[in-house]
């Protein structure tokens, strides 16, 4: 690495960001014009609104006979300023608003008196407060209650503004970084690729490596600086409204702690902004650089989101999951109740992760594939040209999900097999096939099916045999799922009323998805990716598309591992049928084992035989993937 | 005969299953001026950016100043001018050589001083400190021609450099590459101008569908045929097919 290029760049690419309109809009006139100004009107016509009803006479009406009807009545006459007694009225009149609140005696229970309000009209709400005070004082003596309970919370009014901006400070601070990186990391990339300076630059005698970590820095200082001056714009927002409504609103804010958690914001930074430059860097126009970091930033909310609302600790898989992570720091740092082991697992493993993303980057910046003119789509009666691109993988696969979420996901719920089968073959294979006619392909060529060598099944099914005990036991370390949801998916394998046969079963959950899932998948998904980027990436997104289809969290990170292991059978291979048939045995394995009880058995194992397993799992898989490259090379001679 | 600074190796480059250039072999010595032409589509940017470093040779080699030009060793020696002219639009010519050269190495007292012995020839005085996105196509060649031999390369490689230019702004940059083979420099460059060629060049090479058909001087190749057009339609229809 060479510093010296590494600070020309990251200058260079600053200076010229600094005097692009569009980032200065985002970066600095939203957050410091256009937020505090919304806010701070919003909240003038809010308290102007609530001093207005605070104001204004209720008007009531009261009516029937009971004790306290004259105490009562004296109470409101006395108030003038806060009633306007109206002389009859009914539930109607409060209905249409020409009436606040009415009180009710029933002659035949003169004890009862109720007061009739519409809830969802604050002037009727007031109304109903302000009679409740009035009527504590006209009932008669002995008619107070005995006793009174008070509530008595032990956190501080400092900790409990940290609660309360905790659920919107981290995820805040992640939306504003991302949305600091996105149009900056499209512009060093793709934008200068548009430009056509790309070409200018990679004759420099400057490294990859060196010219994407000036060009990541870069993006990430302007994320950064946009993270925190929504944030600075929002503190100061913040106190006004704070000033403006001091005789509503009780929130003491903790800044040190808020301090503290804006601190995120430069992982965050990092993180992002290497992610969005690898992306950026596949992309051969700004149009298209758009289109492909548009699904990313909003994948990256939701883990974002999760970790703000939900109650997860930042320990095992969550401190990996970015956008999670960050966000939990942050909460954790605001309420006061961060670990030194949870922030520095975050820390780690988003300059991990970034570093991932830089490396990937500076692999795809090549000259050689960015430089080379796009090859021309032809006529759409060419059929044979039409090839599927990223774009389309990206398509296909938001059209599975929708199709999954809307559709299949409520079948199953009903009638679980009903709902499976139409899932994988509706939803999966039968979209590939619509999408093959529609485009004027082959199907075969869609999927990439063709005859592999009979190594190549060898190795497939080796890996397919071996892949499922190491997944496992790292999920299990990593993310362990709970009992009531391990036993549920247990229910749904081996129906406890005996439904449903082994082979049944097999068919149901092994043979069906193997088959229907590889052909979406590690078909043009995975063939999709790969005409815009390294093979071994196009893998490892594949495999995280995969996971995420399965909609639950405890199995993204087992799913993604197994996607990814089968989108490099797929490569390796050139064909759909070995990474079939290692998909259909993983299948296979876990629901022998769940009809043979033997999965609740190895939840019981000691650390020896679970090192072992292990061992065995990985051995296998290598051998697996060694007769895979065998086969190739032997195909290759 | 002198150490060729540039050479193309029986080079070839495929995409897919196009061939865009064929075996082709070249090699140019310092105080050279090389044309490569040819119709659009011949193959001379692919040969140039083979030299260039920016696509590697599907077989054969590609070679600058004695080294693989796709280590940062040869490109130290390379001056590229791209047909786009690739200059960063938010930054002014100042800064963008100021980049250029210190990623070539050089201290800012010496981009400095080697702007001064440049600007009169490419008359950068009054436009150093104007942003390149206001600049004319003239003025961005001149400043991409700074740019490219700011580092005093000793192989220059410049891709239709005069296209676009109006016929001062060509006249110059002929003027300029002129004096940079007086400098010892090798200079190869293509264009699908002939007249061009003529004027300018020591020897030319003819690229048709990727393949050279011929190469040497000006007049060897013009020979019988009188003029380089009519030479260069002959041996497309001998070569491969008019054009």
């Amino acid at each position: 690495m060479n510093p010296k290029h590494v600070a020309l760049t990251f200058g260079k690419e600053l200076r010229e960001a600094l005097r692009d309109r569009r980032t200065l809009a985002i970066m600095i006139l939203l957050p410091l014009v256009v937020y505090p100004l919304l806010a701070m009107l919003a909240a003038q016509v809010a308290t102007g609104r609530e001093k207005q009803r605070e104001e204004r006479a209720s008007s009531v009406a009261v009516t029937g006979e009971g004790p306290a009807r004259a105490s009562l009545l004296a109470q409101i006459e006395k108030n003038s300023t806060l009633f306007v007694l109206v002389a009859n009225g009914t539930s109607a009149d409060v209905e249409n608003g020409r009436l606040d609140a009415l009180v009710e005696f029933d002659p035949a229970a003169p004890a009862k008196l109720t007061v009739v309000y519409d809830a969802s009209r604050d002037e009727s709400r007031i109304a109903e407060e302000r009679l409740a005070e009035v009527t504590a004082k006209a009932l008669p003596d002995g008619c107070a209650p005995t006793f009174s309970m008070q509530r008595h919370s032990l956190a501080p009014k400092a900790r409990m503004g940290g609660y309360l901006l905790s659920k919107a400070l981290p995820l805040f601070v992640v939306l504003m970084v991302l949305l600091g990186a996105f149009y900056p990391a499209i512009d060093v990339t793709a934008g200068e690729r548009e430009r056509g300076t790309l070409e200018t630059v990679l004759c420099s005698p400057i490294h990859r490596f060196d010219l994407m970590l000036g060009k990541v820095l870069a993006v990430a200082t302007l994320a950064a600086l946009t993270g925190a001056l929504n944030l600075g714009s929002m503190a100061v927002t913040l106190l006004q409204i704070l000033r403006l409504s001091s005789q509503t609103i009780v929130l003491d804010v903790p800044w040190g702690h808020a301090l503290q958690s804006s601190l995120v914001i430069l992982p965050a930074a990092l993180l992002f902004a290497a992610a969005f430059v690898a992306l950026g860097a596949t992309a051969r126009t700004f149009k298209e650089a758009q289109t492909l970091l548009l699904p990313v930033y909003f994948l990256t909310i939701a883990p974002a989101m999760a970790g703000a609302v939900g109650d997860y600790r930042l320990a095992g898989i969550a401190a990996w999951i970015p956008g999670m992570n960050v966000t939990l720091l942050a909460r954790d740092l605001l309420v006061g109740r961060a670990t030194w082991s949870g922030g520095l697992a975050a820390i780690a493993s988003t300059l991990l992760l970034s570093t991932a993303a830089l490396a990937a980057a500076a692999r795809i910046y090549d000259s050689e594939r960015l430089v080379v003119p796009a090859p021309r789509r032809q006529s759409a009666s060419a059929a044979v040209a039409h090839a599927t691109s990223a774009f389309d993988a990206l398509v296909l696969f938001s059209l599975a999900f929708l199709l999954l979420y809307f559709v299949f996901l409520p079948i199953e719920q009903h009638h679980l097999a009903a709902g499976l089968l139409a899932a994988e073959w509706l939803g999966l294979f039968g979209l590939v096939l619509l999408y093959a006619r529609m485009s004027g392909q082959r199907f075969a060529n869609v999927v990439g099916f063709s005859r592999p060598a009979p190594l190549t099944l060898l190795g497939a099914a080796l890996v397919g045999c071996s892949a499922w005990a190491a997944v496992a036991l790292a999920s299990e370390w990593l993310a362990p799922v709970p009992k009531h949801l391990l036993e549920e998916l247990r229910k749904s394998i081996v129906p406890l009323d005996g439904s449903r046969g082994f082979a049944a079963t097999l068919g149901l959950m092994a043979l069906s998805p193997a088959i229907c899932e590889e052909t979406l998948f590690r078909g043009p998904i995975l063939r999709g990716l790969r005409t815009r980027m390294d093979p071994s990436l196009a893998a490892v997104i594949t495999g995280v598309l995969f996971g995420l289809f399965h909609l639950d969290v405890y199995r993204i990170f087992p799913a993604t591992v197994l996607g990814t292991l089968l989108g490099f059978i797929a490569i390796e291979t050139g064909s759909i049928l070995p990474s079939m048939l290692a998909h259909l045995c993983n299948n296979a394995i876990l629901i022998a084992l769940a009809y043979g009880g033997l999965d609740q058995r190895m939840e019981n194992l000691s650390h020896r035989a679970t090192t072992l397993i292990m061992i065995a799992s990985v051995a296998g898989m290598t051998a697996g993937f060694a007769l895979l490259r065998k086969a190739r090379q032997k195909s290759e001679v | 005969m002198p150490e060729p600074l540039a050479v193309l190796d029986s080079a070839s480059k495929s995409f897919g299953g196009v061939h865009a250039v064929v075996e082709l072999s070249l090699s140019v010595p310092g105080g050279e001026i090389y044309g490569l032409l040819g119709p659009n589509g011949a193959g001379k940017t692919t040969a140039l950016r083979m030299l260039a470093g920016l696509l590697a040779p599907t077989t054969g080699r590609a070679l600058l100043a004695g080294c693989d030009a796709k280590t940062t060793q040869a490109k130290k020696h390379l001056g590229y001018l791209s047909g786009s002219t690739g200059l960063f639009g938010r930054l002014t010519p100042a800064e963008v050589l100021d980049y250029f050269g210190q990623i070539h190495g050089l201290s800012r007292d010496a981009i400095r001083a080697r702007l001064l012995s440049l600007a009169p020839a490419l008359a950068l005085d009054e436009i150093l400190d104007r942003r390149c996105e206001a600049l004319s196509t003239g003025e961005r060649q001149r400043v991409s021609i700074a740019r490219a031999v700011l580092h005093d390369p000793s192989v220059l490689v410049l891709d239709e450099p005069t296209s676009g230019l109006d016929v001062l702004a060509s006249r110059f940059l002929r003027d300029f590459v002129r004096a940079e083979r007086g400098r010892g420099k090798a200079v190869v460059f293509s264009t699908h101008y002939l007249a061009e060629a003529e004027l300018l060049c020591d020897r030319i090479g003819f690229l048709h569908q990727g393949r050279l058909l011929s190469q040497g001087s000006p007049s060897d190749i013009r020979g019988a045929a009188g003029s380089l057009e009519e030479a260069f339609l002959a041996l497309a229809d001998r070569g491969g097919g008019k054009s």
